[in-house]
């Protein structure tokens, strides 16, 4: 049976999906056997089969295992129903059923058809395939137990259904398409006929309904439609998000950062101002791109026109957004505050006075610079030690020079005796270095005669001598002589021990000496650093030394390191202790002042950069909460710093006056500050040749 | 230009005018209130019998010193009212008369009706004539003499004391018409240097103030009996002996209680010493029992204190600019009656006018002796910038002889008649 076909393709009612032969098998036929016979192929409601005209002449079965290619059953089919009369019609059943019948089928006309008498073995098969050059188109049909062997169209269209194409060679899948029903709208009706009536006249029927339904409405039959509660629940995964949180969701969003505007170097005709001169342009030219202030040399046309094209776009493009992927989206948070709040809340200076705020006395008399003063423990006196190899001794209370006292060298450090029962003021020379004692009352001299020779010498690592007659009437009493030349001296606070620092870099640089039994110790076997000053605590055994950067904390007793203060800064220049003892300020050199809290860290516990320069003195007051410090700039600085017996309260830090008096000489200002035992009073002494009060 | 309605009123008889309210220019001053003052005599007057004089002018109670609007702004008077002016007289300018050249500072200066004695830093004291004649020179002390008084004269012979660094303070005799010194009494006991010395009204006892917070009264009387003094068995012999100077004299009453070393002495009255401290207190002592009677507290270090009978007030000059005005007889009080600011150092010296009770003197380290009116607290009526370094000492005899002294070794004396004052 042939069926006919005028048109290739298959088309789909309403839709324009398109199946095309070779690819039926996709879908599920139902096959019809007609009457007499033939059948027919019904596709899945909605498709017309159109199939190209094939004569397939199905003589012989080919095994299938063997074949070069595989059909399936409905192909074959298909092809054996199409082409020849000897036809088996037990239908599609499976031909295991006749395994066991010498027939397998019936015919057309009803006969039995016969399996070959013979069937093929293995053997046979092997042969076959080896000798026969057309075994690879031949098929076994098992219907009819036939080897077919496929013709050459056949072949080549199995080889075009294989790889894609039409069956038919002729077939123009290309070719135009006719549309029936177009988007266009036509300016003819479809058809001629004249609009129903009912087009036009309201439908009784439906106003019957729609009154009942009203009816039913105004009964309260129909009751509107609930609105549908959507039971949906999502999860909100932001819900719990603080909105104030920095990092917020939506807070977090950076815009990109603008780009400039073009501004009048941009304008393709500049003012004339905006252009380089050949000077700047030079400059321009030697800069560094990423120096540039312009990234381009503004130029002037005569219009718009003959602007060229930017030939740096690209470039600028992909600058942007470099800029762009590369720019930190970091969210600095802008700390609103008002400025003044940042200043700590600091008493006002006066109501922390007593302090010294003004110039009183000058004490002139010194004829080179003045480095060391003291006071007496009484406040009467002052002790100032200077460069002109002179110590003189003051009244406070007039700017009275009372006594000059030569000395064979500069003075770098004087000190009185802090026990006011002894009057000793314990002088120390740089270029003879050797001490003296200086005696004003009686009393100390019997304390100094009272000495008795030890029965047996031990060997010390100074000299201690009494001083010739006539030194002696000058007001030496004791004269230690040192190794090499001495920096500072300092009194234990009871007045009987005093500490000496030598210039030196071995080990000995600090020396103890007792005024009483006239013996000297160095406690230190090792060098650690140079020593710039020591110091006594004013109540327990502790040893202060503090050498370029940092301050040793030394237990006397025990003999071992406490502490040791970082003091942060290059180079310290001077120490002084709180009398309370748990306080220490030094100052260096690189014009900053440490406190230091004992108690607290062995970190400074406020640094003060009060000066310009060097400070060369510090000083607390003994009685009032007050220390100064004197700098090479010349001025001294007082700060209120007051220390509470609550450990818990940190000690309070007021700068209160700046007090200027002293000139400059020799790029040196203030050498050393003291204050008044008692009084509140400050007293400096200078390069200008002059000791200064400030009350 | 504003005018002001004033009327003008004195107490000095002489120089009265009709007490009827005068409109006179708001910007005048002292100078032009003057002259009307003298044109307004002159029309009472005759011309003749009347001399151009000199007025100063008081409204309230305080010097005019600037013009009449200024004045009054300053002081918050109503210009609507009628001012009432006062005018006195002015005080003439104290006239400078010598000038006493010194070997060293003079650290005190006291005035007898003829003599002068100052004390100086060479560790002697020199009695000079009024005219800057020296007379004598007392010497005797080891360290420097930094206070000296007149005890009392007595015919021929002149008691006088000298107190110094050396601890001790030696009253002499001195004999004026053979001029022979002899030290009469050697006053130890103090451990200080003794500062201050001040010799009680009745001329029998004096009290000294020493740098160890001591105050120590004492007999002023000379005897001839020797008072035991027990430290001084332990100190060598033989320095004893050469440091005496006259019989050795303990004091009658040591008084304690400063806290610091006692600057100044003095006696208000017979019974009562008041003593300034560098403890910032004006401490007052009852004599006979040796009780401290009240304490003023100031805010600074005590340098200087006097005290004027006549109107009862202490005046005292501290290590600041100020001389302050106190009240002895306030229990406790530390109230300052006023301040007399213009000085630029510290005030060293005060002494109240023995005469006039509303007259001071002032000396400071600034260089310069202030005469000073109570009654114009802001500027002083007359500068005496004769010194070239720190004035030390002041003093005022009582017909109107000032004396100053200071660092720069010259004593200078000022004549000054206080007695034109209209008061």
């Amino acid at each position: 049976m042939i069926v006919e076909a005028s048109s290739p393709t298959i088309r789909q009612h309403g839709s324009s999906r398109v199946m095309v032969p070779g690819m039926e098998h996709l879908l599920r036929p139902a096959r019809h056997f007609l009457s007499d016979g033939s059948f027919s192929v019904q596709y899945p409601v909605g498709y017309t089969v159109f199939s190209p005209r094939l004569t397939l002449p199905l003589s012989r079965v080919m095994n299938s295992q063997a074949c070069a290619f595989r059909l399936s059953t409905f192909h074959l089919y298909f092809l054996k129903s199409l082409s020849e009369d000897i036809r088996n019609t037990v239908g599609n059943v499976p031909m295991e059923w006749y395994q066991d019948y010498p027939h397998i089928g019936y015919d057309l006309e009803g006969k039995k058809i016969f399996k070959p008498i013979r069937n093929k073995d293995e053997l046979d098969e092997f042969l076959d395939k080896m000798e026969n050059p057309d075994y690879w188109r031949t098929v076994h049909d098992k219907m009819t137990s036939t080897d077919i062997r496929l013709t050459d169209e056949q072949i080549s269209l199995v080889h075009r259904l294989q790889s894609g194409q039409f069956g038919d060679v002729n077939f123009n899948e290309y070719e135009p398409y006719i549309d029936f029903f177009s988007g266009e709208t036509m300016i003819h009706p479809v058809t001629n006929r004249p609009q129903d009536k009912r087009s036009f006249i309201p439908s009784l029927i439906e106003k019957e309904k729609v009154s009942k339904m009203v009816h039913a409405i105004k009964m309260g039959w129909i009751k509107p439609r609930k609105p549908k509660e959507s039971d949906l629940q999502f999860y909100d995964l932001w819900a719990k998000e603080d909105p104030n949180a920095i990092l917020g969701r939506h807070k977090m969003h950076v815009p990109a950062p603008k780009m400039k505007l073009p501004g009048h170097e941009e304008s393709y005709n500049p003012p004339p101002e905006y252009l380089l001169t050949e000077e700047e342009r030079l400059a321009w030219e030697q800069q560094d791109p990423e120096d540039r202030k312009l990234s381009f040399l503004p130029q002037k046309f005569s219009c718009l026109r003959s602007v060229p094209a930017y030939s740096r776009f690209i470039h600028e493009r992909f600058e942007r957004c470099l800029d762009l992927y590369l720019c930190p989206r970091q969210r600095k948070m802008r700390v609103n505050v008002d400025p003044e709040d940042l200043i700590p809340k600091l008493p006002k200076p006066r109501d922390l006075q007593p302090f010294p705020t003004i110039q009183s006395l000058i004490y002139r008399g010194h004829s080179s610079l003045v480095r060391c003063i003291s006071l007496s423990p009484s406040g009467q006196w002052l002790a100032s030690g200077s460069d002109d190899c002179t110590v003189r001794l003051w009244e406070v209370s007039t700017g009275r020079c009372m006594k000059t006292v030569e000395v064979g060298g500069a003075v770098r450090s004087i000190v009185w005796n802090p026990n006011p029962a002894i009057c000793l003021v314990a002088v120390l020379v740089l270029l003879n270095p050797y001490l003296a004692d200086k005696l004003v009352y009686n009393a100390t001299d019997q304390l100094i005669a009272s000495y008795v020779e030890p029965e047996e010498e031990r060997p010390q690592p100074v000299q201690w001598q009494v001083p010739e007659i006539e030194d002696s009437d000058k007001g030496f009493r004791l004269i230690i002589t040192h190794p090499k030349s001495v920096k500072q001296v300092t009194w234990h606070s009871k007045g009987d021990y005093l500490a000496s620092v030598l210039s030196d870099n071995s080990n000995m640089q600090v020396l103890i000496h007792q005024v009483s039994k006239r013996r000297s110790q160095n406690p230190f076997r090792k060098n650690k650093g140079l020593v710039q000053c020591v110091s006594f605590h004013p109540i327990r055994p502790y040893f202060f030394v503090a050498s370029q950067r940092c301050v040793r904390v030394y237990n006397l007793i025990k003999q071992e390191l406490m502490k040791k203060l970082m003091a942060n800064c290059k180079w310290i220049s001077s120490m002084a202790i709180h009398p309370g003892g748990d306080n220490v300020i030094c100052g260096s050199y690189d014009s900053r002042l440490s406190w230091f809290d004992l108690d607290l860290s062995t970190k400074p516990y406020k640094v003060l950069r009060h000066h310009k320069k060097a400070l060369r003195g510090v000083a607390f007051h003994k009685n009032y909460p007050l220390f100064a410090s004197g700098s090479d700039d010349g001025s001294v600085i007082v700060c209120h710093g007051m220390v509470y017996n609550d450990l818990l309260q940190n000690p309070l830090i007021v700068p209160v006056k700046v007090l200027k008096g002293h000139t400059l000489t020799h790029n040196l200002g203030v050498l050393d500050v003291a204050f008044h035992p008692t009084q509140p009073w400050v007293f400096s002494s200078g390069a200008d040749a002059t000791i200064r009060l400030f009350t | 230009m504003s005018q002001l309605q004033v009327r003008f009123f004195t107490e000095n008889a002489k120089y009265k005018v009709d007490d009827v309210p005068f409109s006179i220019p708001a910007a005048s001053q002292v100078q032009d209130l003057s002259n009307i003052i003298n044109k307004l005599l002159e029309a009472k007057h005759s011309k003749i019998c009347h001399s151009n004089v000199e007025f100063d002018f008081l409204v309230r109670g305080n010097f005019l010193r600037t013009s009449l609007v200024n004045h009054m702004e300053a002081e918050g008077i109503s210009t609507e009212e009628v001012v009432e002016i006062e005018y006195v007289q002015r005080f003439m300018a104290p006239q400078p008369e010598e000038c006493i050249m010194h070997d060293d500072w003079i650290s005190s200066v006291d005035t007898e009706s003829e003599w002068i004695l100052t004390g100086s830093y060479d560790k002697t004291a020199r009695i000079w004539t009024q005219e800057g004649k020296a007379v004598m020179t007392v010497a005797g002390h080891t360290d420097v003499v930094k206070d000296v008084a007149w005890v009392k004269r007595d015919g021929v012979t002149s008691l006088l004391l000298t107190s110094s660094m050396d601890q001790t303070a030696i009253l002499w005799e001195w004999n004026v018409e053979r001029n022979k010194l002899k030290a009469r009494h050697c006053c130890r006991g103090h451990a200080g240097s003794v500062d201050s010395i001040a010799v009680s009204p009745n001329q029998t006892k004096f009290c000294s103030g020493s740098w160890d917070k001591m105050l120590k009264i004492w007999s002023a009387v000379p005897t001839d009996k020797e008072d035991e003094l027990e430290e001084q068995r332990d100190r060598p012999r033989k320095k004893q002996k050469t440091e005496q100077m006259g019989l050795t004299r303990t004091p009658i009453m040591t008084l304690s209680g400063h806290i610091e070393a006692v600057s100044s002495v003095l006696w208000s009255d017979n019974e009562e010493v008041c003593s300034a401290s560098w403890d910032h207190t004006i401490r007052l002592w009852d004599v006979e029992t040796g009780n401290m009677k009240s304490t003023l507290t100031g805010s600074k270090v005590f340098n200087c204190i006097s005290y004027s009978p006549l109107c009862r007030r202490l005046a005292s000059g501290s290590t600041d600019r100020h001389v302050r005005l106190w009240d002895p007889r306030s229990k406790d009080g530390s109230l300052v009656l006023l301040s007399l600011t213009s000085h630029t150092g510290w005030v060293t010296a005060v002494r109240w006018s023995p005469s006039n009770e509303q007259q001071l003197i002032s000396g400071s380290l600034d260089c310069v002796v202030k005469l000073w009116d109570t009654r114009s607290c802001k500027a002083p009526l007359y500068d005496m910038a004769a010194h070239e370094d720190k004035v030390l000492c002041v003093d005022w005899r009582e017909d109107g002889l000032l004396l100053s002294g200071g660092a720069d070794n010259k004593l200078y004396t000022y004549r000054y008649s206080a007695s034109t004052s209209a008061a």
